[in-house]
């Protein structure tokens, strides 16, 4: 699936009041949702948790989508949802088990304990910052256009993802030696 | 963006390895770098940070073949009914009776009997809880309950001050059950409530509620096994399932019934 860096979303040119149209353009942005929630999510079961959740609203919201950039306006409500759990777990912050080691099984190529690691890493960031550094990293968002999305300044866009670059390396280095030290 | 033009500032570094930056830009910052091995050492960890993350992600950017029917399936519901639907659903309620066309008016929410499994696998625990409770208890027939339905509403404080919840008791007597009791027992690991109902034929149904890890909200699903059914959904902080041996519509008008009923309780 190709999607441009701006993410100018297929539905461009489609009649909002056509529905199978609407519908088409969602179906063609699945992938990029896919990823994206995944990026956010700390597993798969909760990566697909929350891609279901982002388009039962965007098929519920339809009619407030202005007509330009539908991938970018469905990011900015994965973004929100992502925000809103992550402001709900941190009350009740207990991860399942199962869920803690969602390790997928599809990537043979890649070492699993490093990308358990990457996970437990990325993790310990805050909600908004991941979601700066996924957006930025992951989906190619240009500041302007992260700092649109979520609704905050450009200067906090930057510092976000300078923390989270900062962030996410001190904690592939402490999980190094996560035997001799607990993490704080 | 520059104070002096021998100086490279933090976002500068930032779009040079996001790849926003015009080639004589990189040209200057890449001179810049050679200077500063420290900063130099920090881009590249940048740099071969983001190539992780890229490729640890890369293999979800994929279609699935649930994703057709997960949009069709929001379609024709989201928000509320549609009037003609909800016309058909009163006058199909009117042929059998008054309740029916309540519930079918009053479920806000459409039924997914064959929704996609995938996000059903964080959830599939409540649901079988839920049968296996009501295996356990509904076949008991000296102590299927702790506290009966002579102390209701002793029995909704003490529920609901174990769930942390300000638990209301579904009156179920328009479809045809009344309450026996109710008893506290695990759900998810916390403690959790079930309710159990009867009809005059000794018919039982159990309503399991317990607390949900990951507050959100679900639709109606439905669970099967062995001729036991279960409607279960999550408002917010609560998993709540009705599980019982009855026929499907009954059961669905008692699991609307309840979604209705349970509104009015609100997180304490």
């Amino acid at each position: 699936m190709s999607h441009g860096r701006d993410g100018q979303g297929t539905g461009t040119g489609a009649d909002a009041s056509a529905p199978d149209a609407f519908e088409r353009d969602v179906l063609a942005l699945m992938p990029a949702l896919r990823r994206y929630s995944r990026s956010l999510a700390r597993s798969d079961p909760d990566g697909e948790d929350l891609l279901q959740d982002c388009v039962e609203k965007v098929l519920a919201r339809r009619a407030q989508w202005r007509g330009v950039n539908l991938r970018a306006w469905a990011f900015t409500i994965m973004t929100n949802l992502h925000r809103n759990r992550h402001r709900r777990q941190a009350q009740h912050p207990e991860v399942e088990f199962e869920d803690a080691l969602g390790l997928s099984a599809e990537e043979e190529n890649a070492d699993p304990l490093e990308r358990q690691r990457l996970e437990r890493a990325l993790d310990r960031l805050s909600a908004d910052k991941r979601a700066v550094l996924m957006l930025v990293v992951i989906e190619g968002y240009r500041y302007q256009d992260v700092a649109d999305m979520m609704a905050i300044p450009i200067g906090t866009v930057m510092s976000r993802l300078s923390r989270a670059r900062r962030q996410l390396a001190e904690a592939m280095k402490d999980d190094n030696v996560i035997a001799l030290r607990r993490p704080k | 963006m520059t104070d002096e033009f021998d100086s490279v500032s933090e976002d500068e570094l930032h779009a040079y390895v996001d790849g926003h930056l015009s080639q004589p830009e990189r040209g200057r910052i890449e001179a810049w770098l050679e200077r500063h091995p420290a900063r130099a050492e920090e881009v590249r960890e940048w740099q071969a940070q983001a190539q992780t993350l890229k490729q640890h992600f890369a293999s979800y950017a994929r279609s699935d073949e649930g994703d057709r029917a997960l949009i069709s399936a929001r379609r024709p519901t989201a928000g509320s009914a549609s009037s003609a639907s909800l016309l058909r659903r009163i006058a199909a309620g009117l042929l059998i009776f008054a309740a029916g066309a309540l519930a079918g008016a009053y479920a806000p929410r459409f039924i997914a009997p064959d929704a996609p499994s995938q996000s059903e696998r964080l959830n599939e625990s409540l649901p079988r809880q839920a049968q296996s409770a009501f295996l356990i208890y509904a076949s008991e027939v000296r102590h299927p309950i702790e506290v009966g339905a002579d102390q209701q509403a002793h029995l909704a404080t003490w529920l609901g001050k174990r769930l942390d919840y300000a638990l209301t008791i579904p009156d179920l007597s328009p479809l045809g059950f009344s309450l026996v009791g109710g008893r506290l027992l695990p759900v998810n690991g916390k403690a959790g409530a079930m309710l159990m109902y009867e009809d005059g034929t000794g018919q039982r149904l159990t309503v399991l509620l317990g607390r949900n890890p990951d507050n959100r909200e679900t639709s109606f699903r439905i669970a099967s096994e062995g001729g036991i059914e279960t409607f279960y959904w999550i408002d917010g902080e609560i998993g709540y399932a009705v599980t019982g041996e009855v026929p499907h519509e009954l059961l669905q008008k008692v699991a609307s019934e309840c979604y209705r009923q349970f509104e009015g309780s609100s997180p304490s």
